[in-house]
């Protein structure tokens, strides 16, 4: 169970938030403004922040900095009306962790307060391993079993995420900017034939899949934790 | 002016075409008639007074020469015209049967009465001295004492002079006058015509779509001035009324949008809380479906709206063409070989261009979506690049129905689909959010016709000549 902190000024959409990340069985603190946001960030010793870019008294941005000068590292998710590339990257800069526009669906979100959550456990290794598939980062092959996967370099990247992240739900967008780098929506059948492609060559026939479609939402390799 | 001209201001013609200029000719026009209508009643005026004096002391001389003695008259007569230096006067006396007598006029002239009143010798008179005068008059009377006839004549040549000294005073009066003014008024009017230029100039991004331009006042608030400040509260207006449509189309697709999304994440829920039976899942499953189009719709309306927004240039930067035509055509390669298609990548070497690369990703992906759904299995796609002497050019070609002439321009606008295009899925947004992308960065689409079916969309990645 995650600890988790919402600085979030609209009453609807902060309920929004904490029923989602509730129903993933998380505890969930609200915050209503940015001066108290802050302080309880600082205090509360949380796992994981969503941070409102528009708040009253202090703004996202020099809040999320604040924090930073502070020293504490907690991963923070900004929540944000403004689409454009510029606000997000001054978000990333200013110390936050991951940006999304509103209206999100809370889906997409949880699963992206699950990428943040796990990030801190993410050792550096050269080989990544999900059951009895393998992924050698160094020589760049794949194996599953005692059989070698022969993989496209895109495909190759697709699969080091799927497995970073192994057990975690990833939404098409995710998948789309972690993977090709962009943040734009390409529709989603041309993410969705990728993944067809990559799950046919690592499963070879074995059922079930390695890879499960979440339905309306995503992909998840290997167990959900 | 009534009419903007397409081109850009000429030199001479447009300080022809000036309202000043035509001011001036139309105020020179009008001055030089009345100054001749003037001079030429001042000299008539002027010559109808000197023959009047004349024909007087022609009339009275001719009444004194009546009365003197016969024996003086010879006398006289020669005194007569011994004074006339300049030899105007000329006359004869002839006896009661017209015969000649004395003095330098031999002949009774036919066309003067012997009334001793002035008449106009039209003919003139032929004079013994060979003089013939064009414009004479002359006087003839008999005497009652001996029957003579005294005839008298003058030439009213000086009378002419005096006109045309004065028509030639007047005449160098109006042009010292008329020359100045004209040049003056060319002058005068070379200065609107420069700031009607500056206008033009400032008019140009206003037409190309910036309307936070205004045109330039000077402190001067003459006409011009005016003009500018009122096309300038104009251009205020518009703008203020251009953004209130585009808030309120903004702000419908935005608070639709929260509500659908909340839509979808109750029955995200839903679809998580009633797996036991399997019917209600498929139906949420496809209200989930449809909620996601309804969404993605959105998401584009919004983003043209974004991209139209966007006035700055932070992203851009040189690219590499090439690079991105690889990306592309990496992402898309799969659905098209699962839609049967032959996808081929023709990247040609092309020099950089001054771009935003992820907005030129995204102009890619968009043709090349539209080109994979409306192309049929066994058809062809093909990306490419090239550059030629306009620049570098990227191509999106396919072996698809193709785009009518006539629907090149319509399928630019939101939400338009080709008669081929209404039984596929797809919002028609895909070309619009193209036409944006291609318009931020000063790009020109050109939308053709590919050998020997399909269409063949082209970024020209050059500046629009200007």
């Amino acid at each position: 169970m995650a600890r988790i902190l919402t600085i979030e000024d609209d009453a609807v959409t902060a309920g929004e938030i904490v029923a989602e990340l509730q129903v993933h069985g998380n505890q969930v603190d609200c915050a209503a403004s940015g001066t108290d946001g802050l302080a309880r960030a600082i205090a509360g010793n949380y796992d994981v922040i969503t941070l409102d870019r528009m708040l009253p008294g202090l703004d996202g941005l020099s809040l999320v900095k604040r924090l930073r000068e502070a020293g504490v590292r907690t991963p923070v998710l900004m929540i944000s009306a403004l689409s454009d590339v510029d606000e997000r990257i001054r978000g990333l800069r200013a110390g936050g962790d991951d940006y999304m526009t509103k209206p999100f669906a809370p889906d997409e979100m949880a699963a992206r307060i699950e990428v943040l959550l796990r990030r801190e456990a993410r050792q550096q290794e050269t080989t990544l391993r999900v059951e009895d598939l393998s992924l050698d980062l160094m020589s760049r092959s794949a194996r599953r079993g005692e059989a070698s996967v022969e993989l496209l370099p895109i495909e190759f990247k697709l699969l080091e995420y799927l497995m970073r992240h192994s057990g975690q739900v990833l939404t098409r967008t995710m998948i789309f900017e972690a993977v090709w780098g962009y943040r734009f929506d390409p529709g989603t059948n041309v993410i969705d034939v990728h993944m067809a492609r990559l799950r046919r060559k690592i499963d070879a026939g074995r059922t079930p899949s390695l890879i499960r479609t979440v339905r309306g939402c995503g992909y998840v390799l290997g167990d959900a934790a | 002016m009534n009419t903007v001209p397409a081109r850009p201001l000429g030199a001479f013609s447009d300080l022809w075409r000036s309202s000043a200029t035509r001011l001036i000719l139309g105020y020179g026009a009008l001055f030089a008639a009345w100054s001749i209508v003037l001079i030429g009643a001042i000299s008539w005026e002027t010559a109808r007074y000197l023959e009047n004096v004349v024909d007087q002391i022609l009339e009275q001389r001719v009444h004194f020469f009546t009365s003197v003695e016969r024996a003086r008259l010879p006398e006289l007569l020669a005194a007569t015209t011994s004074l006339d230096l300049r030899g105007v006067m000329s006359y004869g006396l002839f006896d009661a049967d017209n015969r000649y007598l004395l003095g330098d006029i031999d002949q009774l002239p036919i066309d003067l009465p012997v009334d001793g009143d002035v008449h106009a010798l039209p003919h003139g008179v032929r004079r013994l001295s060979g003089q013939h005068g064009t414009h004479t008059r002359g006087v003839a009377l008999r005497r009652d004492a001996d029957e003579l006839v005294v005839v008298l004549v003058r030439d009213y040549g000086a009378v002419d002079r005096v006109g045309t000294i004065i028509r030639g005073s007047l005449l160098w009066a109006m042009s010292l006058t008329l020359i100045p003014g004209l040049l003056g008024g060319f002058l005068l009017a070379r200065g609107p015509l420069h700031r009607v230029r500056s206008i033009e100039a400032a008019i140009e991004p206003i037409m190309r779509g910036d309307l936070r331009a205004r045109l330039p006042t000077s402190s001067r608030h003459d006409e011009l001035d005016m003009l500018s400040a009122i096309v300038n509260r104009m251009l205020d207006q518009i703008e203020r009324l251009l953004g209130e449509v585009k808030g309120v189309s903004d702000s419908i697709a935005h608070d639709l949008r929260t509500p659908l999304t909340r839509l979808r994440a109750q029955l995200y829920r839903l679809q998580r809380e009633s797996l036991d039976s399997a019917d209600g899942a498929l139906l949420i499953e496809r209200c989930v479906g449809e909620t996601d189009v309804l969404l993605d719709r959105f998401r584009a309306l919004l983003r043209i709206s974004e991209l139209e927004d966007l006035h700055r240039r932070a992203g851009f930067g040189q690219v590499d063409i090439s690079d991105i035509l690889r990306r592309a055509h990496e992402l898309y390669a799969p659905l098209a070989e699962d839609a049967g298609i032959a996808f081929s990548l023709q990247a040609a070497r092309v020099p950089p261009v001054t771009a935003d690369p992820d907005l030129l990703f995204e102009a890619i992906t968009n043709l090349l979506s539209n080109a994979i759904k409306f192309t049929p299995a066994g058809g062809r796609v093909v990306l490419a690049s090239g550059a030629d002497q306009r620049g570098a050019r990227i191509e999106v070609r396919d072996s698809g129905p193709g785009i009518a002439p006539h629907e090149r321009e319509a399928v630019l606008q939101r939400f338009y689909r080709t008669p081929h295009g209404q039984q596929r899925p797809g919002f028609g947004l895909g070309l619009s959010i193209v036409a944006a992308i291609v318009r931020l960065h000063g790009f020109r689409l050109e939308i053709g016709a590919n050998e020997p079916t399909g269409s063949r969309i082209t970024i020209l990645c050059a500046p629009e000549p200007a």
